[in-house]
């Protein structure tokens, strides 16, 4: 309750910053007073000692997974801004909303996190969503910007009815939106509510799917991504792809049993067209960030393997996937920011001229195509040691499939260390400031120390 | 024909697919009955076309220029920020309803709503949206 009702009060804190002062950076120094804010009384949660209390009628219910995951988000935010935070303010016009709005996506974040009510479930996602659907056209005069807003406004608004006729199809069968009212239910002798249960959770599946840009719901990903400013793009990779997990997560915890046996045969088939899509179609990019929008849809069938499998070590493996790759993602796209030219040809020979970006950016492609010693290998592991943990040999085929399109995502995130290092070139790039650097090997240093000690994040968690 | 009278009855308490029937039928004659009503009135009626037939207009004047001319955006958002204010205070209507029963818990409920809309009100008069004159 700490996290939502401080970080709502947070964004109208930014709104008003933004009509006292224009200065830029005081509108960066309370965004990072009020994120340090959120992970403290967040953190007062977690142990317990200072709680807002307020009667939720069991709407929201408080875990130590979801608190430790808002925790992960919030750093995450926290490093976000502090890497990019003059990008977020230099977006567009309006640089202390950017960050109200920033904000409520994290406020929408911590109800995804802690649902227990399909309603809360609707709202947390729309409250995600709205600010999102406004970052992506912060750049007004650009096209490109504008075209991305509005394909994703009307595709998200669409799916978001489709998830509201599931919530309505599950409550007029079950007469409940409690998703915990289920779970005792099965094993007492779960009642046979027909057809219609499914389907309706099929409804929300499919709503969530798009959410998380899944295939085969994935086609918004690639133009908004592309057409977003790239600070905002980064924010939405990475912070809002997660939260969108978690929710699933939270679901299908509770859920999955309902759907039967299907959704056994379904999941495979959506992550090895998510792994097939995301992978095959990243290869034959010529701009990196749209590499990037399509390797984060290849990501997204790893993370679903959190879903497939419900144990503690996929839970284990989803809070360490969400640290590897938002960290991996933001350094990348803030490197990104700074490139001129976002081809391919336009890295190379960036390693002659700023030695510590293309060492930097080297680090975090390396974590994400799950190389070990970096963060993303471990990522990985977890993912598919839990579904060997779950079903045994059973399930073997599954993640020597998965196994096999993380080599290919190799060759796409090798491309571009081999233009940094051994191909010639002028790479034209803004000037970058030292703090710039040195948070980016603090990033570095991070994604290696949580590649070589993964269970220091993970003891963390249990404490 | 003896399965009629049985969709006239008032449904059966279990909640099962096959109660939706009835519902289906009428889904099936509602759109069924448009098609129906469209086709044949493009089938059996007079066709007698002229050049003012085909022209468009409106209220009987003769339609001249291009309808898509800019406008100030003003109006827009005025209306959008009335259609904001108006759907808050639609609220209030169950509220006063259940004044009563929610006792002083739904009171301060109630006014932290009316205190996050004056904030987005404040929030709005600083910004300047409402000022007409630039």
């Amino acid at each position: 309750m700490n996290a939502i009702i401080f970080s709502a009060l947070s964004g109208v804190a930014m709104m008003f910053t933004g009509i006292f002062t224009t200065n830029k950076s005081a509108i960066r120094n309370v965004a990072v007073i009020a994120l340090l804010g959120l992970i403290i009384v967040n953190l007062l949660h977690s142990y317990g000692i200072f709680v807002v209390r307020v009667n939720t009628h069991s709407m929201l219910q408080f875990e130590t997974f979801g608190l430790f995951f808002n925790t992960l988000v919030f750093a995450a935010t926290l490093l976000f801004v502090l890497l990019s935070g003059k990008d977020v303010t230099n977006a567009g016009t309006y640089g202390a909303e950017y960050f109200a709005l920033i904000f409520f996506v994290l406020c929408g974040v911590s109800i995804l996190t802690c649902y227990n009510s399909l309603l809360m479930l609707f709202i947390g996602i729309e409250i995600l969503s709205i600010p999102l659907y406004i970052l992506t056209g912060a750049d007004k005069r650009n096209l490109k910007s504008n075209e991305a807003s509005l394909k994703y406004f009307l595709m998200g608004s669409f799916s978001t009815g489709i998830l509201l006729m599931g919530i309505t199809l599950v409550y007029g069968i079950t007469g409940t939106f409690s998703i915990e009212a289920m779970r005792p239910a099965v094993s007492v002798g779960a009642p046979n509510y027909g057809i219609l249960e499914p389907v309706g959770l099929l409804f929300i599946f499919i709503a969530l799917l798009f959410k998380v840009s899944a295939a085969p719901f994935h086609f918004w990903t690639p133009d908004v991504y592309d057409g977003a400013p790239t600070v905002f793009t980064s924010f939405m990779a990475t912070i809002v792809k997660a939260a969108g997990f978690v929710s699933f997560i939270r679901l299908f915890d509770a859920r999955a049993i309902e759907m039967g046996i299907s959704w056994k045969i379904i999941l495979p088939v959506i992550i090895i067209a998510t792994l097939l899509i995301g992978n095959i179609t990243a290869v034959f990019q010529q701009s990196v960030k749209r590499m990037m929008a399509y390797s984060s849809i290849a990501q997204a069938g790893f993370m679903l393997f959190a879903v497939y499998v419900n144990n503690d070590m996929s839970k284990e493996g989803i809070l360490l996937y969400t640290a590897a790759y938002s960290i991996a993602t933001i350094g990348i796209f803030a490197i990104l920011t700074r490139m001129k030219d976002i081809t391919f040809d336009g890295f190379n020979g960036l390693a002659k001229k700023h030695p510590v970006l293309a060492a930097t950016n080297a680090v975090f492609l390396l974590s994400l195509a799950g190389i070990p010693l970096t963060a993303g290998f471990f990522a990985k592991y977890y993912m598919l040691a839990a579904v060997v943990k779950e079903n045994g040999a059973g399930a073997l085929w599954l993640v020597i499939v998965a196994v096999l399109f993380a080599a290919v995502s190799v060759y796409y995130y090798f491309r571009v260390i081999q233009a940094m290092y051994f191909k010639e070139g002028e790479p034209e790039i803004t000037e970058v400031s030292g703090g710039f650097k040195t948070a980016l090997v603090m990033l570095a240093v991070l994604i290696v120390l949580i590649g070589t000690f993964p269970s220091a994040l993970l003891n963390w968690f249990y404490f | 024909m003896n399965w009629i009278p049985q969709l006239l009855e008032i449904a059966p308490a279990a909640n099962t697919a096959d109660n939706y029937l009835p519902i289906a039928i009428q889904l099936i004659f509602a759109a069924g009955f448009v098609a129906f009503m469209i086709a044949f009135s493009a089938w059996a009626g007079p066709k007698r076309k002229t050049s003012d037939k085909l022209e468009n207009f409106t209220s009987g004047i003769a339609s001249h220029g291009d309808a898509r001319q800019p406008m100030a955006i003003k109006y827009f958002l005025v209306a959008i920020l009335f259609v904001l204010f108006d759907v808050e205070v639609i609220f209030f209507y169950p509220y006063a309803i259940n004044f009563k029963e929610l006792g002083w818990e739904g009171f301060f409920a109630v006014l932290m709503f009316v205190a996050f809309f004056l904030i987005g009100f404040i929030y709005i008069i600083k910004k300047g949206a409402l000022n007409w004159e630039d």
